[in-house]
């Protein structure tokens, strides 16, 4: 039987050598010097020298820092201090691939020295340089088994160059091993750090990335034009930031993403992929949801361990409010290192995201209790991390040449609640936990002849460093006849092998806490006490029975077993796999409304093969093996399209600049968005997510379709038209910060208007420049290039707005300039301009009956659309808003009541808004060759009374009323199983078990 | 079509010309077919004409009448006379001297009552100074909300022309809001259009998690969050305050000489249960706890709100306390619920035997919708003639003006409309509206900026050509 360890832990310093003389050692020795001979024999142990790969009873040689030899059965070299280690499991020191640590105070950026002007450029920062001892940290990390790792800074975007460095207490020049290894970034906006500036939303911040690694490459090539011209001009600006990046740009030195979210991964890998960057991420614990992407990727991954606590279901209200996501995420988030090694993707894991470094081995087990081995575990802080930061000659394994640097543990530390008890880091040897010298467990007869002495019966078990048990006293007689009371703490002393016990005096007819301590030798007590009447009788005993309990105490899982198949989104409503495309489908008899030059058939059928419209008519002969749909009854429009939806995007507003075309609302879609599922079943088919209205000329928004279950980059509409925010008025004059430019809706006119002056002259720089090569190179400005896009029409101006002077001020600006306005949004005065847009060719997209929110929008009418389309202006509806979104049949059917028919209202949800979004040659009607994007309602798709019953986008069927109702089954299903498992969790949790530790901010 | 007098025409000269810009300009679909038809007229400027009480008897005569309590009567005649329905049937004697307007064809429904809403107290959203809905402090049972009605309000046309013709005005905020005022929208004055100022007591329930996500009740008191009180100190609050008021009431009935309480003397009518007391809850604690304390005071309640009284259901039933939904076309509470989530509560709490009215919950701005509120019910399972209830009778019922408007009887107020269907979809029309007996003009701002710019657009294609 084995001590697994005791309550004290300590952080003894046991190092010798540090203060070593050596002729390869710059800094002299102060004061006495400390010459340890650094020669270790390890002795008894059982040596895991790989993963998977055990030696029993070894012996271990250490001299002058490393490893000189492994084996078994071998006698230790004479002239070796001696570690008898029987009983001990020895592994290779962990690596924590992405440490939290040394990086206190990381300087501020910004205008100082030359650095970058963006405060979140700070690619310069040298982790070398600039490293902390952060001892308490340190040692944190290094108590957990951890005897290297890559410090990394965590603050900004581009955050600066994390090292490869050991966790030893030598100096920190001799603690880096790989200076500087990757350049470390993050998805932080400036809100994050409390700032307002530009990048300030989720877009910004890749735009940043893209501008930045852009900027790099110019730097590059602008000094060397310099130098090239014998200096005949004035040179570029110095950064020292554009500088740091030149490696990454030439996928030298690896960019290491900090994801917190599984669409960070997503847009990281994006990024480097334009960039031709190596990439390495940080996960964000969520990677369980994209083991389809990652298989068959080798960048380097590193996962956290910070497990969610589980959703409050404490009370009947508050389980109905858990939602599916949540309890999911509870559930399968400790499993997620174990789902990633079965599906055969390496990954490391660290530390950081802990709320408390020491819940690191804690969880650790946790995730090996949910299906992680032990083997995969080892070789994720070991040989996976080596290979990735380059150490692994050194580092990673137990052998001969190798770095000293060891894990010595009292038991499996991956399965059992066992301790560490020493760290080598170097040979050098720094103790963590220290064995008890006594084991007192079992039951002990004590008895005291003092005044107000007892006899009592002790008994004393569970962990060395928990211990439980019960005194049965019997005051003045029998102990089988006494009272029984649980003992209210023990613990061992370790330094002195004396146990300490607590119990309540109450029965000893005391009021207060009784106190008991003894020294144990072998079976014998000799013990003394405390009572509360102020007596203190001494004890003498003899241990009666042993304690025969369990050797070490193995981690299970706590949870129940809940079967979770793979969603995506991982949410309510999420599917297993995007729906099939029949080969063909027909829907027969149907009412079909075209929108197109057919019109509207009565008792017609609409054939689709592959994913495209073939034919409406009637009597349709179908492929065999067709999806029939029996229309009898029923209506068939073009799925609808809102071209206006802020749902499904980690951000909206750029705020942090009055002009920002160059930010794009593709970059930061999330799949994970239930509103798409809603929309969806509402019959929307297809939408454009815009940026807000904080900028005049706001970013680039993204026409998706809405096809449920698909990662970001899959809801895309493929080959969509491009359309940028423009926002007039109230919102771009009331927003962001204190004396941001403009402030009038005529300083909003004018600032458009130096943009567009300044993307000219942006264009003859670059003309005189390809023309002459002379001077400087201009650079890339990814803001002027999207202007450029805006005055060469490739880029369309889709415009927020409400009063007729900011829409007829911009029409004109734009004619100016020579191209035209593509599109009005909101549009709430519109109709007063009918005429002159018609005249200019400009399209609308409005509310049905939005109006009077605020001033600008007092002057609403339902007729703006009818106004609009009697004078031959383009126009669509929109919503602006999630859930309108979801039901905009009956936003085109408010527009009966202005007098539209039927047919010209369904327009303005369909074709129309096709046009608005200038995807009419896809989508909008049902025409051959468009896409089959079709919903099949229950009758009249603009009555009240109506709902659809299937949607189809690119002829596949994405909602039916069936799978709805299935889906929801299945849901509660595991909603109820899941708040379950919760409840069995927190029940064990008050017999001492624990939920999943540890959350990230 | 409609036949009015020569009178009437030239007060609804505007409604007649916009038809028929519409029948010609849609039938045509072509731009040049404008110029013919639109006469351009200095008149277009006029918006929504407050027209005379009924000065003679009416008959509206052929139509499909929807009593709402006495079923259907195809076929029908309506007569009314100073303002108040004199018969209803298929076979009614006409009296002599009627006006009789044939409306053979048409549908004839009571007028929609709205029993949430702050038309006339409130008129631009993001505009304070157009704002007169929450008093400051968070007892203000003192507060009738048609002291501040405006008459002139844009929203008050708008209403009508989508049907609805009684709106409950009701002020926001605190614990206790203050009076709604139960508002005929026809009239020159408040004073005019008021059928009830203290029409019901308005309580907000205080949120048990105001952490939580969900549907908090109440809101904007204590600007510092750190010094919120506690849920349990908010509903002893609100007992507080009845306790005072009660013993204020006792005093008083006691013909103990006490200082007067403007509060307290507001309070009374709810006290005695003879106004309802509307109490703002959604979720299940609220709802459940306030039903637990109303039913101590010995209140009428209503909720309002009610986004979980399906979860309350069977205690809604047996204690008879009825529901004003606000959000019906709105999204759903939580994920799991299904996107129909909101669109469903009609129908769920119709089939558990609640009783429920529908409102349109929106503010003054969107009133107008309130027909389509209740029409997504139907689409999820709620009948067509309880939707109709449930924003006609329904909402009267509870509100205590189910003696005068709400369903069409011999007695009741002539307040109703003629349409081509029902009011709550929007493939009816909604034609003309009655509000006492009067005839009203259907025109409103947003109609009149439609006749506006019809005509610029008619003045352009001209300079073209």
């Amino acid at each position: 039987m084995r001590a697994t360890g005791t309550a004290l832990c300590l952080t003894l310093l046991l190092a010798t050598g540090l203060d070593a003389q050596q002729a390869t050692r710059t800094e002299p020795v102060a004061a006495m010097r400390d010459n340890g001979t650094g020669y270790h024999a390890l002795v008894g142990a059982r040596v895991v020298t790989a993963p998977g790969q055990v030696i029993d009873n070894a012996t271990i040689v250490i001299r002058n820092g490393l490893i000189q030899s492994v084996g078994r059965n071998q006698d230790a070299p004479a002239g070796a201090r001696v570690w008898d280690l029987t009983g001990h499991t020895i592994y290779a020191g962990f690596i924590d691939a992405h440490a939290n640590l040394g990086m206190d105070s990381v300087p501020e950026g910004g205008d100082v020295g030359p650095t970058h002007w963006n405060p979140q450029v700070r690619a310069w920062f040298s982790t070398t340089d600039n490293l902390q001892d952060d001892e308490e940290r340190r040692q944190a990390v290094r108590s957990q088994g951890f005897g290297t790792a890559l410090v990394v800074p965590k603050q900004g975007i581009f955050r600066g160059m994390a090292s490869v460095v050991n966790l030893g207490d030598a100096g920190v020049r001799d603690r880096v091993l790989r200076p500087d290894l990757a350049q470390s970034m993050g998805f932080q906006r400036s809100g994050d750090l409390g700032d307002e500036r530009y990048p300030n939303s989720a877009m910004g911040v890749i735009a940043l990335m893209k501008q930045t690694f852009m900027d790099a490459d110019w730097y590059k090539r602008a000094w060397e034009a310099y130098e090239a011209s014998g200096r005949a001009f004035l040179p570029p600006e110095t950064s020292a930031a554009l500088e740091a990046l030149e490696r990454v740009i030439q996928g030298q030195q690896p960019v290491l993403f900090e994801s917190r979210r599984e669409e960070d991964y997503l847009r990281g890998h994006r990024v480097a992929s334009a960039f031709g960057l190596t990439p390495w991420f940080r996960g964000s614990g969520h990677e369980y949801r994209l083991v389809d992407v990652l298989q068959g990727r080798t960048d380097p991954l590193i996962v956290p361990v910070n497990f969610p606590d589980a959703p409050d279901v404490d009370d009947p209200e508050a389980a109905l409010n858990a939602s599916l996501a949540e309890l999911r995420h509870w559930y399968l988030a400790p499993a997620n290192p174990a789902t990633l090694a079965n599906a055969g993707i390496d990954f490391a894991i660290t530390t950081d995201g802990l709320s408390a470094i020491d819940d690191f081995l804690p969880n650790l087990r946790i995730a090996v209790a949910r299906g992680l081995s032990s083997e995969d575990a080892l070789a994720s802080l070991t040989t996976t991390p080596a290979g990735w930061l380059g150490i692994d000659r050194t580092h990673g394994t137990i052998e001969e040449g190798k770095v000293a640097n060891l894990v010595v543990s009292e038991g499996d530390l991956f399965t059992e609640e066992a301790t560490v008890r020493d760290v080598w880091v170097h040979g050098v040897v720094y103790g963590v936990t220290r064995a008890a010298q006594i084991d007192p467990r079992g039951t002990w007869m004590i008895s005291s002849s003092d005044r107000g002495g007892f006899e009592a019966q002790l008994r004393l078990e569970g962990t060395l460093n928990r211990l439980r048990g019960y005194i049965d006293v019997a005051p003045g007689g029998r102990v089988e006849e006494g009272v029984r009371v649980d003992i209210e703490s023990a613990s061992v002393v370790t330094e002195t092998g004396r146990i300490e016990v607590r119990f309540d005096g109450e029965f000893l007819g005391f009021e207060g806490t009784a106190l008991l301590a003894g020294s144990v030798s072998g079976d014998e007590f000799y013990g003394w006490s405390s009572l509360p009447n102020g007596a203190s009788p001494s004890f003498r005993g003899t241990r009666t029975e042993p304690f025969e309990g369990p050797s070490g105490s193995t981690v299970a899982s706590e949870v129940p077993e809940v079967d979770l198949p793979f969603i995506r989104p991982a949410m309510e409503y999420g599917v297993s796999s995007l729906p099939d495309q029949p080969n063909a489908v027909v829907v027969r008899n149907a009412t079909v409304w075209t929108q197109g030059p057919q019109g509207r058939l009565e008792n017609a059928d609409l054939l689709v093969r592959d994913g495209q419209i073939v034919e409406v008519g009637t009597n349709l002969n179908a492929p065999g093996g067709a999806v029939e749909i029996d229309g009898t009854g029923k209506h068939v429009t073009p799925g609808m399209i809102d071209p206006h939806i802020h749902s499904g995007v980690s951000s909206v507003n750029e705020t942090g600049a009055t002009i920002v075309p160059e930010v794009q609302m593709g970059d930061v879609i999330t799949h994970n968005n239930v509103w798409m599922y809603r929309q969806v079943a509402g019959g929307l088919t297809s939408a454009q997510i815009k940026h807000g209205s904080a900028n005049p000329i706001g970013g680039e928004g993204i026409v998706v379709k809405m096809r449920w279950g698909g990662l970001p980059d899959e809801i895309k509409f493929e080959g969509a038209a491009r359309l940028v925010k423009f926002a007039l008025g109230e919102n771009p004059k009331r927003c962001c910060f204190e004396g941001r430019y403009p402030d009038t809706r005529m300083g909003t006119q004018s600032i458009i208007r130096d943009h567009f002056m300044a993307a000219r002259d942006y264009e003859r720089e670059w003309q005189r420049w390809e023309a002459t090569s002379e001077g400087l190179p201009p650079r890339r400005d990814l803001r002027m290039e999207a202007l450029l896009d805006i005055l060469n029409q490739e880029l369309l101006i889709s415009s927020h707005g409400y009063r007729a002077d900011g829409y007829l001020a911009l029409v004109r600006l734009a004619e100016e300039f020579g191209f035209r306005v593509h599109t009005l949004q909101h549009a709430v005065e519109a109709y007063k301009l009918a005429p002159e847009l018609a005249e200019s060719g400009v399209a609308a997209a409005v509310w049905s009956d939005w109006g009077a929110f605020k001033i600008e929008a007092y002057d609403a009418t339902k007729y703006n659309a009818r106004i609009l389309m009697e004078a031959g202006v383009t126009v669509s509806l929109h919503s602006d808003n999630a859930q309108i979104a979801s039901r905009m049949n009956w936003e085109a059917g408010k527009l009966l009541r202005t007098g539209l028919t039927e047919e010209q209202a369904l327009t303005t949800v369909t074709i129309n808004a096709a046009r608005v979004l200038a995807i009419d040659d896809r989508v909008g009607s049902l025409e051959r060759g468009k896409d089959a994007d079709f919903v099949v309602w229950s009758g009249n798709p603009l009555s009240q009374f109506t709902r659809a019953e299937q949607t189809w986008i690119d002829g596949r069927r994405y909602f039916s009323l069936e799978e709805d109702a299935a889906r929801r089954e299945q849901m509660q299903h595991e909603r109820q199983q899941l708040i379950q498992a919760v409840l069995a969790v927190s029940e064990d949790d008050q017999n001492g078990g624990r939920r999943g530790r540890g959350t990230e901010q | 079509m409609i036949t009015t007098t020569s009178e009437r025409h030239i007060m609804t000269s505007g409604r007649t010309r916009l038809r028929a810009v519409a029948r010609s300009i849609t039938a045509i679909g072509a731009v040049l077919a404008l110029a013919v038809v639109v006469a351009p007229s200095p008149s277009a400027a006029q918006v929504r004409m407050t027209v005379p009480t009924q000065s003679e008897p009416i008959a509206l005569r052929g139509a499909t009448i929807h009593t709402v309590t006495n079923g259907v009567i195809e076929n029908g005649t309506i007569v009314f006379d100073n303002g108040v329905i004199t018969a209803v049937g298929a076979d009614v004697t006409i009296p002599s001297g009627a006006r009789v307007i044939d409306v053979s064809g048409k549908h004839i429904y009571p007028g929609m009552v709205d029993a949430y809403t702050t038309v006339g107290i409130s008129e631009i959203g993001a505009v304070d100074m157009s704002n007169d809905v929450r008093e400051v402090g968070d007892f203000n049972p003192n507060i009738r909300a048609e002291l501040g009605v405006n008459a002139e309000s844009r929203h008050i046309g708008t209403s009508r022309s989508a049907g609805v013709l009684t709106a409950l005005t009701t002020p926001a905020g605190g614990l206790i809001s203050g009076m709604s005022s139960a508002m005929a929208l026809e009239g020159w004055t408040w004073e005019e259009m008021s059928l009830e100022g203290a029409a019901a007591l308005n309580v907000n329930w205080p949120d048990p998690n105001p952490r939580r996500r969900g549907f908090g009740g109440f809101g904007g008191f204590g600007q510092n969050q750190g010094e919120r009180p506690t849920y349990a100190e908010r509903v002893q609050q609100l007992k507080d305050f009845f306790a005072e008021a009660r013993a204020y009431r006792d005093a008083v009935e006691a013909g103990e000489e006490v200082l007067t309480d403007s509060r307290y003397d507001a309070m009374i009518p709810a006290l005695n249960g003879d106004i309802p007391v509307v109490v703002a809850a959604n979720g299940i604690a609220q709802i459940n706890d306030a039903i637990t304390w109303a039913t101590a005071e010995g209140l009428r309640l209503v909720i309002r709100g009610g986004n979980d009284a399906i979860h309350v259901a069977d205690r809604l039933v047996a204690e008879q306390i009825p529901v004003i939904l606000t959000s019906t076309m709105a999204a759903p509470g939580r994920a799991h619920e299904g996107y129909d989530g909101a669109y469903r509560r009609a129908a769920d709490l119709y089939e558990a035997g609640v009783k429920f009215a529908i409102s349109g919950g929106s503010g003054a701005l969107y009133t107008d919708r309130l027909g389509y509120e209740a029409g997504v019910a139907v689409a999820f399972g709620l009948p067509e003639e309880e939707a109709v209830k449930a924003v006609t009778i329904n909402a009267a019922e509870f509100m205590g003006l189910d003696d005068r408007v709400g369903s069409l009887e011999p007695g009741k107020q002539a307040t109703l409309l003629i349409t081509t269907g029902t009011p709550i979809d929007m493939t009816s029309n909604i034609e003309q509206a009655y509000i006492q007996g009067r005839e009203l003009d259907m025109n409103d701002i947003q109609k009149h900026f439609f006749e506006k710019y019809m005509i610029k657009i008619q003045q352009r294609l001209r300079i073209v050509m």
